[in-house]
């Protein structure tokens, strides 16, 4: 009983990783006020990049620091046209989502259906020694419990420290905090290009942990579900957590239940985050104070600084 | 022509005889070169349903060297753009012209009348016509010797089969992995949850998952990647690699397997088009030789006498002395739909929609 | 940066319609690119690129039935994207479309009737409406942001779609295979050029092409739509009710949305699949932003999406591409188009001249210069 239930767990925490990381790199990027709809091509870019790394190099590590670096330079393509040339952001994410997804489609043409057979990690090996958290904690990659770690850092930067206040004065009054003297242009790049790299990361994770292959439609759409899960949580980083362990372990709940031989409802299942999601939206907008509250003001209006 | 089984060769001939000729077809010159049209849905990997697709129209250069030009198609995943293409193929003089999928039938049965001067296959269709010739392999022949192996190895006596999509040709092949399993084992049971993907690397290995917590200890499905293997590899399980041989990366996980060969319906067709004397016709073929079912590997830690075993039953297949499907079979809710010593007829079993007697898992309900 | 952009006093009009041209030529020549670098001879390959499918009646037949769906919706969704209503739900709403058009087609198909046809499109335009409804209500009601309403809203009804298709609506002779009985002859469009799949719902997006002209450039709600998306204040303060305009936009866009999903169903598909549209709705915005929300080069737009979709497969076919150039060129030709629209706004200027500030231009939708000026007045 209580193995099936860890079972579960781990199933739902694996699943929702990618997500946890993808919605984190976002949230940074939409508290700046910027809304890069892109994050499935930029996880595609960063899947399909970190599973070639990690086939030449046979190291994971290596792999998802090419995910990041991919995804950092699709996201950075984004910020020319969205934050230097001021062009409508909705647009150009569009744009990247469907470039990044034929990018990644021309490239990861020869790696399709292969499997990268990986040595599980010697670390997570160590902790699944540990007494009471090991067969749990055991069982995930290191790259989970460092999606942990990416929370309380994204947590503790933009709440506690002073770069991240400015970072969310910059997103709900870019024009204040220019007058102040901050550096708008530079600090929505900078948020832009951590949103890439961690939804390079994201995708890297589903090719190289999750999956452990490359395939056309691998991410399968969790890119989108990330932007969600980022208005889903109201922008704030645990939430974000808490989301995207319940987006991703809804379909991973359903085949449990199937399993256990439960008869589920299962396109309602799948839908009820993305009406969570919408019901979310609605109740922190109805009111201008509940929406100052929550939604970065200045998001997907370009910035003109004017200089 | 290699030889054909004497089931197989009745079961061609047959289908044959009831369909009449359509038209002369004029066979190749001496010098001229057979063009040959292939849409595949999905992308060519290196196993999985579409590769074994490619191997097919690859084997038809090295059978006929010089003399057959191949275009290929990938990842033509509409339907409406399929049906542009076969057009388009067979305006540009592919006489013979394959379908890789069932979705691809609906299309042929509507264009194949008007495109005469083209032959057309589709795998996984359904009725021959005038120009179009259907085959499809008894995948049920696999999984039942691959049930044996499971029947034999497993100790929870719980398998589990992660279903695609509830189709008959899945249908009937897990089935025939419980039947063979319990053919040896009548403690056996099977547990199936439903991915409604083909490939779906995530929900599949979450598939895997769901069922090892359930106790299963052999896992089989219709996997397209390694991803179902590795993830049993991965939770001490066994896989086993249904329409396809992942041993390359499932090293030490994969029980046994089989795949699909395609290329003597591809041989045949491109022969009799070259010839001029192609008929249409409706093939199903499993194991032996001509067919499209082949064994493969087997996990160097499968005991001898379970390869025996395997071995015995395969080559009675092939000798018609063994149905995977013959009476007396229950349903799960233990009502004989086979009676002692009959067989399911072949146009039952293309449109199976029962599960039988030991799988605990239910079929998604149909409207 | 030795350069640096300058804002214009003015938009300037010769690059609003000088800079999807210049996008499709540098489109054209990154393509020249990639097929030397697939050590292919370049421009050969480019003129079979764009030619070779629409060599035969029967190519041009598909290139205007790929096209009509993108120009419809493109049009409709224009509409609203004058007036900043941002509706990215076309995809759903054309899913809609489906589910209505294809529910009276399966119930009442067999029957056949010469009203069916009429219904089906009545059907699908009103029930496209509805669902772009939702996040037109839940802006001017709740303040949601429309983009993620209706981004959300195209997941539902994709897995409504799904929930239809393999259950209720699974067709009995498909063998459980996830797919409705072919829709029958009643319920398909006619088909206009022989030999071809041009069906009668082209004229449909030819008609929504004129209609949404009158509209745009002819009507006082056209004015109303682009002052709001101008100067939201401005408007506001001449009268105009952005309340009315968000529906305006968002029901215009799911409108033809829905009929797009008709076209489909009872055009080239004529069966229902879980994955009816590939896309088309998230590549009609594409289609209304190269078409720089003026009907007349949304239809062009349409026609060179279009021509996107069909090269990429002849690309695999003639020259042996993979088939993800459509999506990269598709791709690029947007992020170009978006990159040289900065030119309308800015002008580059070598920073040695030290810059006068001017009075920022707003970032809105795209407009010749003269009806900015007018709008602005």
């Amino acid at each position: 009983m209580i193995d099936g239930a860890i079972g579960i767990l781990v199933a739902t925490v694996v699943a929702g990783t990618p997500l946890v990381y993808a919605a984190l790199g976002e949230l940074v990027t939409e508290r700046s006020g910027v809304l890069n709809l892109g994050v499935e091509g930029m996880m595609l870019c960063g899947a399909v990049s970190g599973f070639a790394v990690a086939m030449m190099t046979g190291s994971v590590w290596q792999g998802v620091g090419a995910a990041m670096v991919v995804g950092a330079g699709v996201a950075f393509l984004f910020g020319v046209l969205a934050i230097s040339l001021k062009a409508n952001q909705v647009a150009v994410g569009l744009a990247l989502a469907i470039f990044g997804t034929g990018l990644s489609s021309f490239i990861g043409k020869k790696y399709v259906g292969q499997a990268i057979v990986l040595e599980p990690s010697a670390l997570s090996v160590a902790v699944g020694k540990l007494p009471l958290v090991g067969p749990l904690l055991g069982q995930l990659h290191p790259l989970v419990w460092l999606s942990w770690v990416l929370l309380g850092a994204v947590s503790y930067f933009l709440y506690r420290t002073r770069t991240g206040l400015v970072l969310r004065a910059v997103g709900e009054s870019p024009r204040s905090a220019y007058a102040i003297g901050y550096k708008v242009v530079r600090i929505r790049y900078l948020a832009t290009l951590f949103g890439g790299a961690m939804a390079g990361v994201g995708g890297a994770y589903i090719s190289l942990v999750y999956t452990s292959l490359w395939t056309e439609g691998l991410v399968a759409g969790r890119g989108w579900i990330a932007v969600g899960l980022v208005v889903f949580a109201t922008w704030r980083p645990g939430r974000c957590l808490l989301g995207a362990y319940l987006f991703g372990g809804v379909t991973t709940a359903q085949l449990f239940a199937q399993g256990a031989g439960a008869r589920v409802p299962t396109e309602l299942m799948s839908a009820l985050p993305y009406l969570a999601t919408i019901i979310v939206l609605v109740l922190i907008s109805r009111d201008a104070t509940l929406i100052r509250l929550n939604v970065p003001a200045s998001l997907g209006k370009p910035f003109h600084a004017e200089n | 022509m290699s030889n054909i089984s004497r089931r197989n060769f009745v079961m061609t001939a047959a289908a044959g005889s009831l369909l009449a000729p359509a038209g002369l077809r004029t066979a190749l010159g001496a010098d001229e070169v057979l063009k040959v049209g292939v849409i595949h849905q999905g992308a060519i990997a290196d196993t999985g349903w579409e590769y074994f697709q490619a191997q097919a129209w690859r084997s038809l250069d090295k059978a006929f060297p010089g003399k057959v030009k191949v275009t290929v198609l990938e990842n033509i995943t509409q339907t409406q753009d399929a049906e542009r293409l076969f057009r388009q193929l067979s305006t540009q003089d592919h006489r013979l012209i394959f379908g890789t999928t069932f979705s691809h039938f609906a299309s042929l049965k509507k264009l194949a009348p008007t495109l005469k001067k083209s032959v057309f296959e589709c795998c996984a269709g359904i009725e021959a016509s005038d120009n179009l010739g259907v085959f499809e392999a008894r995948h049920y022949e696999g999984t039942y010797l691959t049930g044996i192996a499971a029947g034999r190895m497993t100790k929870s006596n719980i398998l589990g089969w992660v279903g695609a999509f509830p189709v008959p040709q899945v249908i009937y092949s897990l089935n025939a992995f419980m039947l063979g399993a319990r053919s040896v084992n009548p403690n056996a049971t099977l547990k199936i949850v439903w991915v409604n993907a083909w490939v779906d690397p995530g929900k599949e290995k979450d598939g895997v998952a769901a069922l090892v917590a359930q106790g299963a200890d052999v896992i089989s499905g219709s996997p397209n990647t390694p991803v179902q293997g590795l993830a049993a590899e991965e939770k001490g399980v066994w896989a086993i690699g249904s329409t396809g041989d992942f041993s390359a990366y499932v090293k030490k996980g994969q029980l046994t397997s089989f795949e699909l060969d395609w290329s003597a319906a591809h041989i045949e067709a491109a022969r009799a088009v070259m010839a001029g004397d192609w008929k249409p016709s409706t093939r199903w073929r499993g194991l032996g030789p001509g067919g499209f079912v082949k064994m493969t590997t087997n996990n160097p830690d499968l005991p001898q006498n379970v390869v025996a075993e395997m071995k015995a039953a395969e080559t009675a297949i092939v000798d018609g002395k063994l149905n995977p499907f013959k009476g007396p079979i229950k349903d799960q809710n233990g009502v004989q739909k086979v009676a002692a010593n009959a067989v399911i007829p072949d146009a039952e079993l293309k449109g199976m929609n029962w599960l039988v007697d030991g799988v605990q898992g239910k079929l998604p309900s149909a409207g | 940066m030795p350069l640096t952009l300058e804002p214009r006093p003015q938009p300037s009009a010769a690059m609003v319609y000088l800079s999807p041209l210049i996008a499709v030529a540098l489109t054209g020549a990154i393509a020249l690119v990639v097929f030397a670098a697939a050590g292919l001879d370049p421009l050969p390959a480019l003129v079979t690129f764009v030619t070779a499918p629409i060599a035969d009646f029967y190519g041009v037949g598909e290139l205007l039935i790929k096209a009509t769906p993108l120009v419809l919706m493109g049009v409709g969704l224009a509409v609203g994207f004058r007036a900043a209503v941002w509706n990215v739900g076309a995809e759903g709403q054309l899913i809609l479309g489906v589910i209505s058009g294809g529910a009276l087609a399966l119930h009442f198909g067999p029957g056949g009737s010469a009203a069916l046809l009429p219904a089906m499109v009545v059907a699908g335009a009103v029930s496209g409406a509805l669902w772009a409804a939702i996040p037109a209500l839940l802006r001017t009601h709740f303040n949601a942001n429309e983009i993620l309403v209706s981004l959300m809203l195209n997941y539902v009804a994709q897995l409504w779609l799904s929930y239809l298709v393999f259950g209720p609506w699974r067709d009995p002779a498909g063998f459980n295979f996830p797919q409705s009985a072919p829709l029958a002859p009643a319920a398909l469009f006619p088909i206009v050029l022989e030999d071809t799949r041009l069906n009668v719902s082209a004229f449909i997006a030819l008609a929504a092409v004129a209609l949404g002209w009158v509209l745009m450039s002819r009507s006082f709600i056209g004015f109303q739509l682009r002052v709001t998306g101008l100067a939201e204040d401005a408007a506001r303060y001449a009268g105009f009710s952005t309340r009315r305009m968000v529906w305006i936009g968002m029901l215009a866009g799911g409108f033809t949305a829905g009929i797009a999903g008709v076209g489909e169903i009872a055009g080239p598909l004529g069966q229902i699949f879980p994955t009816a549209s590939p896309g088309y709705g998230y590549a009609a915005i594409i289609v209304a932003f190269v078409g720089r929300l003026n009907p007349i080069g949304i239809l062009f737009a349409g026609l060179l999406m279009s021509l996107l979709y069909l090269s990429g497969d002849t690309a695999q076919m003639a020259l042996g591409l993979p088939s993800s150039v459509t999506g990269l060129f598709q791709g690029t030709m947007l992020f170009l188009l978006l990159a040289i629209d900065v030119l309308i706004y800015y002008r580059l200027r070598n920073v040695s001249v030290a810059p006068v500030s001017a009075v920022p231009v707003s970032r809105a939708p795209v407009l010749p210069a003269p009806i900015a000026a007018e709008a602005a007045r």
